[in-house]
């Protein structure tokens, strides 16, 4: 298994605020991996430490298994970087700027003639690249910053927050644009606050707050190692009592609601209980109109671990 | 799409580097604001003998010497042309966030600092070819055909090395705050201060050698037995050609050099005299050869250390913002 990204104990201070506290970050190559966090959890300057634009006051930080902490062009070779909210020269037009970092890239004269007209296409851009950058939108700025950083289909993109900023048509577009990414082959690492991006891109998540990491591992392993209540939600023909009680005898039901000719159940385990749940329905003399399982979303167990944390140890967030 | 697993030789990087900044300061307004500047002052300074013949009801003589010996860009545009090229050139960078994108690609940070520099110098070329090209023409016009015009390659290279000396102090500043505003102002002030007030202090107080060893026109001199016909008339200064010894006077020095090999310069002290003419009083000579090599160190020393200094800085800078 090759580590794509891995921190051990990395530490970066700024003054006596400790922006990110002894992180072990593991990411594996070839997935998508988002790090999740409330504003001010320490992503960005995670992220800043992989590419090098700040130093670690303590422990390591490695891309492909090589260090990253100097002036590594090396290691940024294989990086593509999206920073969050990216700035480019106003003066330059977005073809020049493509042009220029790919020249950087040691991409030849016939791979950039190649290579820009397909990523311009892919961003939505084609038709003004010829446009001084100082025109662009928030959103083609964002576009562009996307396109930068697939120049040169590098094993790892790193994308700060992709769609901050964006209109809701923008973000669906940049959340389509990283699941074509995917199928490229990279790996991905997808900084982000918003959790239903995280939940629709990728497949591998951690969730750092007040810079520490609170869990990481695949999406659905975190739902489920955070025990929680699951509940049924269920509409049957005709509800009587007998089902009820009945409901209520099976081992892993704590509660039952009910509301006209529907059930809530709810579970105590992550098990999937259905099938003796509509036993005991049809057991009652009851038919199932529909059934429906409500887990934890990643919400859930985001909001159940941020808070927790809080508690824990109080003091404020940052980035 | 071409994945690369290689890096670009660094040739291809610095070629990059330079595209980047070249095409940032070709589009600077400000960049052509000073050159417009500058055209003006080269205007007045090619008139200027001019107006000062017809109020003085002289006629005007032919002068062959006046497109190499003229004063050319000047203090002032030195100054000026070095602030607009570089003052945003790394602090800018910071300022505008654009140092995040460029520092993350594959390219090392002495790459893109040399990159910088070299194409603020090509800025500067290009500008100083166009402005001297216009002096010798004019010359020409005005003052009759022109001796030595094989010297201004000399006279470019020589304005050039000077403007490099604030161009080193400019960059560094601006590296270190990563402001441009400071940059700037730092310049205008260590330039104010070191041209009109260290100027005026050397000369009153005997002690111009200093001005020698400080970014500037440097303490001023006369080469006996070199002609040379004095900016306002009969003013009673001493006889000889005006040398100054500063990082400034690099190319005028060198095109005096070689015309003179052996020519030797008398420093002297200025005094007022109530209701009388200045009274110079000899202090010192020089050769100009050691002149003119003491101020290539002075200038080379300059240059190293401060675009060590911002070179050091870019290179240890860390983007939290």
């Amino acid at each position: 298994m090759t580590l794509a990204i891995e921190t051990v104990n990395l530490t970066k201070r700024y003054g006596r605020l400790t922006a990110v506290d002894k992180l072990n970050l593991n990411v594996t190559a070839n997935t998508v991996h988002g790090f999740l966090g409330p504003n001010g959890a320490g992503k960005t300057t995670t992220i800043k430490v992989l590419v090098g634009l700040l130093k670690p006051d303590e422990g390591e930080a490695r891309i492909f298994g090589e260090d990253v902490s100097g002036d590594k062009p090396d290691v940024r070779l294989r990086i593509g970087y999206m920073p969050e909210l990216p700035k480019f020269p106003k003066h330059l037009k977005g073809s020049e700027l493509l042009d220029i970092y790919g020249r950087m890239y040691g991409l030849s004269q016939q791979q950039r003639r190649d290579q820009l007209p397909k990523l311009l296409e892919l961003v939505g851009l084609k038709g003004r690249e010829k446009d001084l950058i100082g025109k662009y939108s928030k959103g083609m700025q964002q576009r562009l910053g996307v396109a930068q950083a697939l120049l040169n289909e590098p094993e790892l993109v790193i994308l700060d927050e992709p769609s901050l900023g964006l209109d809701p048509i923008g973000m669906v577009e940049v959340r389509e644009l990283i699941q074509g990414v995917v199928k490229e082959g990279m790996t991905v690492f997808l900084s982000s606050h918003l959790l239903f991006e995280v939940q629709q891109v990728c497949s591998h998540v951690t969730i750092i707050n007040k810079g520490v990491a609170l869990v990481s591992d695949t999406i659905e392993n975190v739902s489920h190692k955070i025990s929680g209540p699951t509940t049924l939600q269920i509409e049957v023909t005709k509800l009587t009592k007998t089902m009820v009680e009945n409901l209520k005898k099976l081992p892993s039901v704590t509660d039952v609601k009910t509301e006209g000719n529907k059930l809530n159940i709810t579970l105590e385990t992550q098990e999937d209980v259905r099938p003796q749940v509509s036993e005991t329905i049809t057991n009652s003399g009851g038919t199932i109109v529909s059934m429906n399982l409500v887990g934890q979303s990643l919400e859930d167990v985001f909001v159940q671990l941020v808070s927790k944390a809080g508690e824990e140890t109080g003091g404020e967030n940052r980035d | 799409m071409t994945r690369k697993t290689t890096r670009p030789n660094w040739i291809t990087s610095f070629l990059a580097v330079v595209r980047y900044e070249l095409l940032w300061n070709i589009r600077k307004k400000k960049l052509y604001g000073v050159i417009i500047v500058a055209l003006a002052l080269v205007t007045l300074q090619l008139v200027l003998r001019i107006i000062l013949s017809n109020v003085a009801n002289q006629p005007l003589k032919a002068d062959p010497d006046f497109a190499i010996t003229g004063i050319g860009i000047g203090d002032m545009g030195f100054f000026l042309f070095a602030l607009v090229t570089v003052m945003n050139s790394i602090s800018g960078e910071f300022e505008s966030g654009t140092i995040v994108p460029l520092l993350t690609k594959p390219v090392s940070r002495t790459t893109v600092f040399l990159g910088k520099f070299f194409a603020a110098s090509v800025t500067l070329l290009g500008t100083y070819v166009v402005l001297l090209v216009y002096l010798a023409a004019g010359s020409a016009a005005l003052y009759g055909p022109q001796n030595n015009l094989h010297l201004l390659p000399i006279v470019l290279f020589g304005n050039i090395v000077s403007t490099f000396v604030w161009m080193a102090i400019i960059l560094a500043v601006g590296a270190l705050s990563k402001s441009s505003m400071l940059a700037a102002l730092v310049g205008v002030g260590l330039w104010l201060g070191l041209t009109i007030v260290g100027q005026i202090v050397a000369a009153f107080s005997g002690q111009a050698w200093v001005l020698t060893y400080l970014p500037g026109t440097g303490a001023s001199g006369y080469a006996k037995g070199i002609d040379s016909t004095p900016p306002f008339g009969n003013m009673s200064l001493p006889s000889g050609l005006q040398v100054a010894t500063g990082t400034f006077s690099i190319g005028p020095n060198m095109v005096t050099y070689i015309l003179h090999p052996s020519a030797e310069v008398t420093f002297y002290k200025m005094e007022f005299i109530p209701r009388g003419m200045p009274i110079y009083t000899e202090l010192y000579t020089e050769t100009l050869s050691f002149i003119l090599t003491r101020a290539l160190v002075v200038t080379a020393v300059y240059i190293l250390v401060f675009s060590f200094i911002a070179w050091y800085a870019l290179r240890r800078a860390q983007v939290a913002e």
